[in-house]
């Protein structure tokens, strides 16, 4: 047992803090439903961050820690299918990569769009193709997500099958999404607890009140186990291990989202706060892989079978 | 990161199990219902401390200097758990191992640490923490028990509550106020509990019989060499010797295991196909396991060589999370555990159901949370 980062974890993430700092904060007021950069995603491809899991003395956690570091910023990057799932279907797959359930085609894929690499897992095994403009219905404009979505209108008739099992690709897709919720969670919990820090009413700051403080303390428990879980089902491997992190990081994005919004008053109301960037994020979250249901069955599964 | 244990570590939690597996008597598993506190493992302990102590697994994180092998955090963990999942088989003696010992050896004078030391390590001895009074829990700084020199002696006069093992400790680590000044008026006292003055009054409880207890000092006197460090140190020293015990109980644990023997008596009954029993057992599974991982990046912080803070309140307050959720999903789905089927979930639900009251309250927890980790403004006093 090990639970410091070592000294190329360390590294990695510092360099990724120098690199996204132009990306770490917003332009008051500028503030659109979905942001992307295409600089910022050019940048870690570059510096090869989303290749670390293949790199031996890195490995799956060093995945994880890339992706959680990255789910902080404001801005949306698809690092957790590309980082930690892609390395075990096809490292070449071209990005951004949207991970699909087999037959769930009704739901929203997050980075959706031409070009783009759709997974898709399930009973008969995984497969992969390329969107084209022609499979892609954009999804409504001011959608809420905090991502670019979209939905596939049609599957090609060819796809490419990929000699993986497709349960092990199920349990690094959670443990990448679980990675991802965790520093969506610890960034939306540090803007929430700045804004009541700092936001008087009755002449003191809010976070001054014992009942936002319970509830903001309950939110940081929540979001630390979120966190090492993920680290750990990424260090273990385990089909638990993923479901549980999963479970839990969808059960703790349920629980704080709401109430984030409600610490900021109206303000949490508005684009002129980043705040929704991040939770509205969680919330698409709680739906990957059938939810926190779906993620409970397959614990059980894998606990008591 | 590397979540493995090591090789060394796995043998020495192999060495703890097998000892218990073979020194444990049959029938242990119903005779631990009987909780750590009760005259019955009290009784057990003696002896079995005895047999922890030459197998030297008894303290075997103390440093060399005091006796022990010096093993680090890891393995004081490893020992802490295989003991607690075990139900405990140490009783209140695992108090002395923790930190009465230690904290003998760095504040005692020379006569209280050959008085009381020697004892200890042969498994010999019962303490008991007068701490809480009537009007002092969660504020416990407010604590008025008295105690007045008096020609060499202390006399002391007030009322305890909440005390574990005081109907069986031969000894009772008191905190007494000797000056108006708030925290820094409190002074350790330590009092031989057979001194004349002392009553103890046993509350009935939920959690079994014999655990806490109502201790009355009525002009208890004891020599000034009782006093243990200097008057008004109690603070410090009670900082010093908790900060490595402040992350409690590896309680998570426990959960774990009683909720792996809901699911298997569940099955057993043909209840366990439904998919909302499944999905809460799950549930409350995530929860032991991230009390256990919340707990765990505590341990590595101590290995890192910091002190303990703040971030083992977070800690206990997932344990609380994860005691409260298995608790409940043993009644909703496994009532008649608790009327007889199951003296093993009977035990856990007694033991988990004080863990967000016991040894600092779950909403303290929250506000040094709030304080500490978050960094919050204070709130006005
Ligand atoms: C099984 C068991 C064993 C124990 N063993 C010992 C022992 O051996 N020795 C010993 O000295 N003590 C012992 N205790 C006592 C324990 O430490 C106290 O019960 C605990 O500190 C709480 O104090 P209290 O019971 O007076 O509750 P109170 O302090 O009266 O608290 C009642 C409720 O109010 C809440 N509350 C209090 N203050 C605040 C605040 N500032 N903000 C928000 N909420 C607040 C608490 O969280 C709690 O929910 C034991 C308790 C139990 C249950």
């Amino acid at each position: 047992m090990q639970l410091s980062l070592n000294e190329d974890q360390t590294q990695i993430l510092d360099f990724i803090d120098s690199l996204a700092k132009p990306f770490s904060t917003l332009p008051m007021h500028d503030v659109s439903l979905a942001l992307e950069s295409a600089e910022l995603d050019e940048a870690l491809v570059e510096n090869g961050f989303l290749d670390v899991m293949a790199v031996e003395e890195l490995g799956p956690v060093t995945a994880a820690l890339v992706v959680e570091r990255l789910a902080r910023l404001p801005f949306a990057v698809e690092a957790a299918a590309s980082a930690m799932v892609r390395p075990l279907i096809d490292p070449e797959l071209p990005r951004p990569l949207c991970l699909m359930e087999e037959g769930k085609t009704r739901k929203p894929l997050r980075f959706l769009r031409p070009g783009a690499t759709v997974v898709v897992a399930g009973p008969s095994g995984v497969k992969s193709f390329t969107a084209t403009e022609e499979m892609i219905a954009p999804a409504q404009e001011d959608t809420l997500y905090g991502y670019p979505v979209a939905f596939l209108t049609s599957l090609p008739d060819a796809m490419t099958s990929h000699d993986v099992d497709a349960a092990e690709i199920t349990r690094a897709w959670r443990v990448a999404i679980a990675a991802e919720a965790a520093g969506l969670l610890g960034a939306a919990l540090a803007s929430t607890v700045t804004y009541v820090s700092e936001r008087k009413q009755f002449g003191r700051p809010l976070a001054t009140f014992q009942g936002m403080r319970h509830r903001l303390a309950e939110d940081q428990v929540m979001t630390n186990t979120v966190y090492w879980m993920a680290m750990r089902a990424a260090g273990t491997g385990s089909q638990a291990d993923a479901a549980m992190a999963l479970q839990h990081a969808q059960e703790a994005a349920k629980r704080v989202c709401y109430d984030y919004h409600q610490f900021l008053g109206g303000m949490g109301m508005t684009l002129e706060h980043p705040l929704h960037l991040w939770t509205y994020r969680l919330k698409l979250l709680t739906a990957e892989l059938g939810g926190r249901g779906a993620q409970g069955l397959a614990a059980a599964e894998a606990l008591w079978s | 990161m590397q979540f493995e244990w090591t090789e060394e570590q796995d043998a020495f939690r192999h060495k703890i199990r097998d000892f218990l597996h073979a020194n444990l008597p049959d029938g242990w598993e119903k005779f631990s219902e009987h909780g750590p506190a009760s005259p019955a493992l009290t009784a057990f302990a003696r002896e079995f401390c005895v047999k922890l102590a030459d197998a030297g697994i008894l303290f075997p994180h103390w440093p060399r200097d005091m006796g022990g092998d010096g093993l680090g955090p890891w393995e004081q963990q490893i020992l802490a758990e295989e003991m607690w999942i075990a139900g405990e088989p140490r009783g209140g003696q695992y108090m002395n191992v923790n930190w009465i010992g230690p904290t003998l050896d760095k504040y005692g004078t020379a006569e209280q640490k050959t008085r009381y030391l020697e004892p200890i390590t042969k498994g010999q001895s019962l303490w008991c923490q007068g701490f809480s009074e009537p009007d002092a829990g969660s504020d416990l700084a407010s604590l008025r028990t008295r105690a007045e020199l008096k020609d060499g002696n202390y006399v002391i006069n007030g009322q305890k509550i909440w005390t574990s093992y005081a109907g069986l400790a031969d000894t009772c680590f008191l905190l007494t106020r000797t000056s108006e000044d708030k925290k820094r008026g409190i002074t350790i006292i330590l009092v031989p509990m057979d001194t004349p003055g002392i009553t103890v009054r046993q509350i009935p409880s939920l959690i079994g019989e014999g655990d806490i207890h109502e201790v009355f000092f009525d002009d208890v006197t004891v020599p000034e060499s009782a006093r243990f460090g200097e008057e008004g140190q109690a603070w410090e020293i009670v900082a010093y010797s908790l900060r490595n015990e402040r992350l409690g109980i590896p309680r998570f644990t426990l959960a774990r295991a009683a909720l792996d023997r809901a699911v298997s008596m569940l099955k057993d009954a043909g209840d366990f196909d439904g998919e909302y029993v499944r999905i809460e057992a799950a549930r409350c599974a995530a929860l032991c396991e991230a009390a256990g991982t919340a707990n765990y990046a505590v341990v590595q912080r101590r290995v890192d060589g910091f002190a303990i803070g703040a971030e083992s309140s977070s800690a206990r307050y997932a344990t609380v999370m994860a005691e409260r959720a298995v608790c409940e999903f043993v009644i909703e789905f496994l009532p008649e555990a608790l009327a007889g089927a199951s003296p093993y979930l009977k035990m856990h639900h007694q033991r988990g159901i004080v863990a967000g009251v016991a040894a600092g309250s779950a909403e303290i927890q929250l506000n040094i949370i709030a304080s500490e980790v978050l960094e919050l403004p204070r709130e006005p006093r």
